[in-house]
């Protein structure tokens, strides 16, 4: 969707919004570093959201520090996605504490990202492992 | 429930009904579990007296504009409201970038920087050469144009810098005003004051430019600011070369540039022609509200303080302006109520995720 003087009606079409939501969003998105970090955070098993919070910071060595506001942004949409589902509840302290688990999609799409970025690592190690190239224009 | 608790329940509020009834109670425990302390005092303090940090209010506030304004999960309602507020964003931008172009350009022209053309009118000419300072100052408006052009190209973050920036000689001018009104050295200026809040919404506006914003063609809105550029030189080259003067003034030429935008929208389908986005009709009609309040604003001061010999001129003119923003307003604001009826009105929040039966 882009923005036009003259663009066509169709932007709020609702086949097309479906499309945008369901499919494009699964789709063409890159995964973002938080969302990335939380599908990791729940592979082994189900986890709170300050047990996510805390599990990010763990993971990400203390760089990755999730406000609240941002780990639902990114929870929900991950639950809309079907990437991540709501586990169990539990009470303590008088608080309520819902527990979400990874899905089998969830599970795919992280590994795709893993590889993803594993895969562009190995690119630049490479590069950085390799002789510089002669400067163009220089003689053989 | 502790004063914490209290707190940043209020704070949650700014979040859509939907959203908080599916999300809250779980964005509450998280919180207050990240607040908890092992020492008991500790944590009885933070209870009664703790508050939401401000990045804990910036990721609120960041999750709201996504669920407001229009993102890839967001109901059609939002996503029609966040392009209506961006288009309006853009808009404002082009006019504030054309018009600080103009303005520089012809401020080096009065002040005799451009040597080469032919020389301004003498009553145009300020009576005391600008310092350096002041002329670097008046300078600071251009920062419109590089935030319109980065916008344009994808820097969001650089052109909300660049707006916020370029709103501080309206702070600066709001400010002197405010002290020169309260030692009674100048009367109440509510033009100041008006283009100074036109200026913060503005940059309030680009926080609709968030991370899931779809791109801006470039193509059109940058032929646009050449097309505003042309038009405000060649008005002001009419006005010098005219007798009688042809009244010209900022919100005078809002409101007909509005107008003229206006009525192509508006009989663009009567045409034949493609009917541009609905979202445009939102925000056509909140520019419309903006050039209307404008434009009233500033008779308001010629009437009051005065404007010279052409006082009721102007008063004329401007109340015609006014009346002609008002016939337009109507439809628009028809329109974009037609656009949102018709929008289908789904959840403000993905389903809500329900623990499964076990």
């Amino acid at each position: 969707m882009t923005i036009s003087p003259m663009a066509d009606l169709t932007d709020l079409d609702l086949p097309r919004y479906l499309a945008d939501r369901y499919i494009m969003a699964m789709t063409t998105r890159a995964m973002t570093e938080p969302a990335f970090f939380i599908l990791t955070a729940l592979v082994d098993a189900p986890r709170h959201g300050y047990g996510i919070v805390g599990e990010v910071a763990e993971l990400s060595g203390g760089r990755v520090q999730l406000k609240v506001g941002t780990l639902y942004g990114v929870l929900d949409r991950l639950v809309e996605q079907g990437l991540v589902e709501p586990d169990h509840e539990e009470v303590q302290q008088g608080r309520l504490r819902r527990y979400y688990r990874l899905t089998q999609p969830g599970r795919n799409a992280l590994a795709a990202e893993a590889e993803r970025q594993a895969a562009n690592a190995r690119a630049a190690r490479q590069r950085l492992g390799a002789p510089r190239p002669a400067k163009a224009g220089s003689a053989s | 429930m502790s004063r914490l608790e209290q707190r940043y329940r209020r704070l949650l509020r700014v979040l859509p009904a939907a959203y908080r009834e599916a999300w809250e109670e779980d964005m509450v425990a998280t919180f207050l579990d990240s607040r908890d302390s092992e020492d008991a005092e500790a944590a009885q303090f933070a209870a009664d007296f703790g508050r939401p940090s401000w990045s804990e209010v910036a990721s609120v506030a960041g999750l709201a504009i996504r669920l407001r304004l229009d993102t890839a999960g967001a109901p059609p309602r939002s996503v029609a409201w966040g392009q209506a507020v961006r288009l309006v964003a853009l808009m404002g931008l082009l006019v504030h970038a054309a018009v600080a172009t103009v303005g520089a350009g012809l401020g080096l022209w009065v002040t005799g920087k451009l040597g080469w053309l032919p020389a301004p009118p003498a009553d145009w000419v300020p009576a005391t050469p600008l310092s350096a300072w002041q002329t670097l100052w008046s300078l600071t408006g251009l920062l419109w144009l590089p935030a319109y052009v980065g916008l344009l190209l994808g820097h969001r973050r650089a052109a909300q810098l660049l707006a916020a920036l370029a709103v501080l000689p309206g702070v600066a001018a709001a400010t002197s005003a405010t002290v020169d009104l309260a030692a009674g050295a100048a009367p109440l200026l509510l033009t100041i004051w008006s283009n100074l809040l036109v200026g913060v919404l503005l940059v309030l506006a680009l926080a609709a430019f968030h991370q899931d914003a779809p791109p801006v063609r470039r193509r059109p809105w940058l032929v646009a600011l050449v097309v505003g550029v042309a038009l405000l030189l060649g008005l002001f080259l009419l006005e010098w070369s005219t007798d009688p003067w042809v009244m010209v003034d900022w919100p005078g030429l809002y409101c007909v540039a509005l107008v003229g935008v206006a009525v192509a929208h508006l009989v663009a389908p009567a045409l034949g022609r493609r009917a541009w986005t609905p979202s445009w009709s939102l925000a056509l009609a909140l520019l419309a509200l903006a050039s209307f309040g404008l434009r009233v604003l500033s008779l308001l001061d010629y009437a009051l303080v005065g404007a010279g010999g052409q006082r009721s001129a102007l008063l004329a003119v401007g109340a015609t302006e006014a009346l002609a923003v008002l016939a337009v307003a109507g439809p628009l604001a028809r329109r974009a109520a037609d656009v949102l009826r018709r929008l289908p009105p789904l959840p403000a929040a993905p389903a809500a995720p329900s623990p499964p039966t076990r």
